[in-house]
């Protein structure tokens, strides 16, 4: 329980000449609800993007699961136990809340080139897919058109995608972007129900969130962990109160 | 709906004379070729501009198969398609697994180069695609039938049509159909969601390769002949003029639309040397102000009747086609007199004559130079354009009434046809 | 020796030409994500302008009219069709110029027919600039060359050391905040579209009468034009002058060469073998070079899909 199952060591990301990520190491835990805050522009998203396999790393590790996959593709990464949504909501937005479900839901039944049978007919996905939506609560807007929902609901399919593939891990990209404070408040009720026995590590702005939520935090500023521990030790952390305070005033 | 159709479409021999049976099959070709086109262009979007190379590909293998078989023996001739099929889905594995590496206009523009390098080769390989003359056979006889009539020809066109179409319809209820509008939709989710994304298109470009192949096929086995003129970038180009003319919103628009295309460039083509242009303006003009197509403006229509009831649709309805008519009316004026005008006939009677004589259209001599001539296309495009000026403010009128029904039922109708 | 450097030049020129034409594009593409399949018309339209205007006002002035022509026609283009469907996204902006280029192919098919037109070289630049050992070397040629270059160096230098050549890279990069700023972004885009359509008219006129002119120029070049971006990278300038320069001396040299595989198959003992396998083995190397270009994008795509300087999209 206390092996982490993604770790990233020595982790460097450069876009040109400009290094964004300049040394990350980070633990997640199995299990562990792991926090990623710091000021824009720090490179959150890019970690992001590093462990899901959107790009690749100039320099460092990253493991899962006992495996390197640094470099590999977004598929691959994901066919092994770990999913993200991401910031800008990434749904199919002319198929209905059920439809984008389900297909998230049918991919480990591996049925991408299946020609000869029609998807309705196939039970256990379907059921799959209504429990799902049921836990999300989502059963009631699921012959809805996901482009029509509103911003939360959106974000709450978005939420539903990526649970749908069972995964170990789940990276969450600031799910609570955009949301009223009862919105944020149900939604994080959500992600801790539907988390339990996940690792999880998120990206989110919102503090009251962050420090209710996490077993532990982790504060990246210009590129670098600057520290990690449990919210009570990062709440009284001097470097990270300058690393948010100096920038806020500054904003 | 579909049984009737299908009726109609059995009946047809009896209904039709001998040169209209012939224009309904090409027809059925065609409106076959717009619909496994639009499996890859419609339903997964990837926009290939040279999808004749399948067609094409399929049309040889047939005529060689045609040949070489003889008619009894291994292939007869009611199941030659099947050699279109297998060398449309050989070479649409091929070309798609290249092409599907890239996404959007590069995309097209990789289709489009495969298909100028086939068309740029064809006339090189004498041996595979017979040169400037192209390669010919003939149909043999086959299960108690001689397929020397078209109407037995039109029956057999119509057989592979139907279970193609079926087949293709059976498709989009499969969980390959279904990606492919995820596909459409956000592949790059796909990825994230772990999908083989390359892999997925590959296959989705090789079964629209796969039914273009049997298309070009029944054409060889129509007109017994294969010249690689089938490669043209034309071809290629019309396919995807009728299938966006028809419509991706719906199964059967591209279908629809590719068999109305067609139909046109039959009837009109004793009438106008320029067709083309009249069904490129088509396509702008849907591309601009009609982007869900023919079927998708049936569509809509409906659901405005179903809003408002016919009394209140009717007048507009009328409206528009009647501005529809004098704007297309004066524009053919224009482009007719224009091709006339133009034309190498017509520019060696100038020079004879010494000066400019007058053009026949319409049954009426009408003076290139007259005000009088152009006075017509002008009067037939202003009266048009007013009259549609006046549909446009009487269908947002119509828009902007409060619905008599619950809110949410308009935004499911829209749901329900919207989806594919 | 002689006829190698007559190709390679011929080759180094004509990809200067498919240069004029692919940096529009390119430009276009990577600075307003505007997918323009009726680009090449462009350049037919170049041809066939300054074809109509050479006899009423000689041929340098038909050159410079039909460039300012096709350019106008370019900003028509971008504001009254491309603006209007740009809400529908790229696939709708890529089938609206498609059917643009399909309307400019017959419009022209109608106006001067199926076939192609007499759009000759002025007697007055008929002659040889130099001789290469036997070979006289054609001074239209030279001037072409010297037109892509300076038009290259013109567009590079306006880009990046004037006023407006920064203003357009802003509108580009950051368009709202130039707008911000004061700038009319709006017209930022109609101008580079404008300029860019220009450029491959220009490319059009003067390349129309020394190549032929005909309805079909379009496609023919287009084709060419798009294997150049897919394998120098789309977006990438330098990217589409390298995949030009190689494809149009690949393409010059082989079309020299007047022996096929086999031939060649010969120095390793295959000729035989090769020649029993007909087809492709024993066709002219000349034959196919103009199938060249199209082997070269299909490879590219296998070893290096984002193009030889393009970047990740």
């Amino acid at each position: 329980m206390n092996d982490p199952i993604l770790s990233l060591r020595g982790l460097r990301k450069s876009f040109g000449a400009i290094e964004i990520i300049r040394g990350v190491d980070l633990d997640l835990r199995a299990g562990e609800r792991h926090a990623l805050i710091g000021p824009n522009g720090a490179g959150k998203s890019t970690v992001f993007h590093l462990i899901s396999g959107n790009s690749a790393p100039t320099a460092g590790e990253i493991v899962f699961d006992g495996q390197r996959i640094d470099g590999w593709s977004p598929q691959r990464i994901n066919r092994l136990g770990l999913a993200r949504s991401f910031q800008i909501t990434n749904i199919f937005p002319k198929l209905t809340v059920f439809e984008n479900v389900r297909i998230a839901v049918m991919r480990p039944y591996r049925l991408q080139y299946t020609f000869w049978r029609p998807l309705d007919r196939m039970a256990r996905i379907r059921e799959k897919t209504e429990v799902l939506l049921e836990r999300l609560r989502l059963q009631g807007q699921a012959a809805l058109i996901a482009g029509e929902l509103t911003y939360s609901g959106q974000r709450t399919l978005e939420l539903a995608m990526t649970l749908a593939s069972d995964p170990k891990a789940i990276l969450l990209d600031e799910p609570m972007a955009g949301m009223s404070s009862e919105e944020t408040a149900y939604t994080a009720q959500l992600i801790r129900e539907v988390t339990e026995g996940r690792a999880l590590l998120l990206v989110e702005h919102d503090m009251d969130v962050v420090f209710s939520l996490s077993d532990r935090i982790s504060v990246l500023v210009h590129g670098q962990v600057i520290a990690t521990g449990p919210p009570s030790e990062i709440r009284g952390h001097q470097g990270v109160r300058e690393a948010y305070l100096g920038d806020e005033a500054a904003a | 709906m579909v049984l009737a159709g299908t009726t109609v479409l059995v009946a047809l021999p009896a209904l039709l004379p001998g040169g209209l049976l012939n224009a309904s099959i090409q027809m059925l070709i065609a409106a076959l070729f717009a619909c496994a086109y639009s499996l890859l262009a419609g339903r997964a979007g990837m926009l290939s501009f040279g999808h004749a190379a399948y067609f094409g590909v399929g049309a040889f293998a047939t005529v060689h198969a045609m040949n070489a078989v003889g008619g009894a023996g291994l292939l007869p001739t009611p199941l030659l398609p099947l050699a279109g099929a297998v060398a449309g889905l050989g070479v649409g594995l091929v070309a798609g697994w290249f092409a599907t590496q890239r996404t959007g206009i590069t995309f097209a523009m990789i289709t489009l180069a495969i298909a100028e390098l086939l068309h740029a080769l064809a006339p090189q390989l004498k041996g595979w695609f017979g040169g400037e003359s192209g390669v010919s056979a003939m149909r043999m006889p086959a299960w108690g039938l001689t397929f020397g009539s078209t109407t037995e020809v039109y029956y057999l066109t119509l057989a592979w049509v139907l279970a193609s179409v079926g087949l293709l319809y059976f498709h989009t209820s499969t969980p390959m159909g279904r990606l492919a509008l995820a596909l459409r939709e956000n592949g790059h989710r796909l990825r994230f969601l772990g999908y083989d994304v390359h892999g997925l298109g590959v296959a989705i470009f090789a079964i629209s390769a796969m039914f273009s192949g049997i298309a070009g096929g029944l054409l060889v086995v129509s007109n017994e002949a294969a010249n690689y003129v089938v490669f043209d970038p034309g071809l290629s180009a019309s396919v995807v003029l009728n299938t966006f003319i028809g419509g991706v919103g719906s199964f059967m628009g591209p279908a629809f639309g590719a068999a109305l295309m067609t139909f046109f460039s039959y009837a009109v083509s004793d009438l106008t040397r320029s067709w083309l242009l009249y069904q490129g303006v088509l396509f702008v003009l849907v591309m601009m102000f009609m982007p869900s197509g023919v079927a998708g403006l049936i569509a809509a229509t409906g659901r405005l009747v179903g809003r408002h009831g016919y009394a209140a649709i009717a007048p507009v309805a009328v409206l528009v086609v009647i501005a529809a008519t004098l704007l297309s009316a004066g524009s053919a004026f224009v482009i007719e007199i224009l091709q006339h005008f133009f034309s190498q006939d017509y520019r060696s009677l100038a020079r004879m004559s010494g000066r400019g004589s007058a053009i026949l259209l319409f049954g009426h001599a009408w003076a290139p130079a007259a005000v009088s001539t152009w006075v017509w296309p002008a009067g037939l495009l202003a009266a048009g354009a007013a009259l549609a000026a006046v549909a446009r403010r009487r269908l947002a009128a119509l828009d902007r009434d409060p619905r008599p029904d619950k809110p949410g039922a308009a935004a499911q109708a829209d749901a329900e046809q919207g989806v594919p | 020796m002689d006829p190698i450097v007559v190709s390679l030049l011929n080759g180094v020129i004509y990809g200067l030409l498919l240069f004029m034409v692919s940096a529009g594009l390119t430009l276009i593409f990577g600075m307003m994500g505007v997918l323009n399949f009726a680009h090449p018309s462009f350049y037919m339209l170049g041809a066939y302008f300054a074809y109509t205007l050479q006899p009423l006002v000689g041929f340098a002035l038909a050159v410079v009219l039909a460039t300012l022509l096709v350019g106008a026609v370019g900003i028509v283009i971008e504001r009254w069709f491309l603006r209007r469907v740009h809400r529908y996204g790229h696939a709708h902006e890529l089938l609206l110029t498609f059917g643009l280029s399909f309307i400019i192919a017959e419009a022209i098919k109608l106006f001067f027919g199926n076939y192609p037109v007499d759009y000759r070289i002025p007697k007055s630049l008929d002659f040889a600039a130099f001789a290469i050992g036997s070979q006289q070397y054609p001074v239209y040629r030279v001037l072409m060359g010297s037109i892509a270059i300076g038009m290259f160096g013109a567009i590079y230098l306006l880009m990046t050391r004037t006023r407006v050549g920064i203003v357009v890279r802003s509108a580009v990069y950051k368009p709202r905040m130039a707008e911000a700023l004061g700038h009319n972004v709006q017209l930022v885009f109609m101008g580079v579209f404008g300029i860019g359509a220009a450029l491959a008219g220009l490319a059009g006129a003067v390349a129309g009468a020394f190549y032929t002119t005909n309805p079909n120029m379009a496609l023919e070049l287009g084709v060419m034009v798009f294997v150049v971006v897919v394998v120098g990278g789309l977006g990438s300038l330098e990217g589409a002058m390298l995949a030009s320069l190689l494809i149009g001396i690949v393409t010059s040299l082989a079309v020299a060469v007047d022996r096929s595989l086999a031939d060649m198959l010969a120095i390793v003992g295959a000729r035989e073998w090769a020649e029993g396998v007909g087809g492709l083995m024993t066709l002219k190397v000349s034959s196919l070079a103009a199938t060249i270009p199209f082997a070269l994008m299909l490879l590219i795509l296998l070893v290096r899909p984002t193009g030889l300087l393009g970047d990740k999209s």
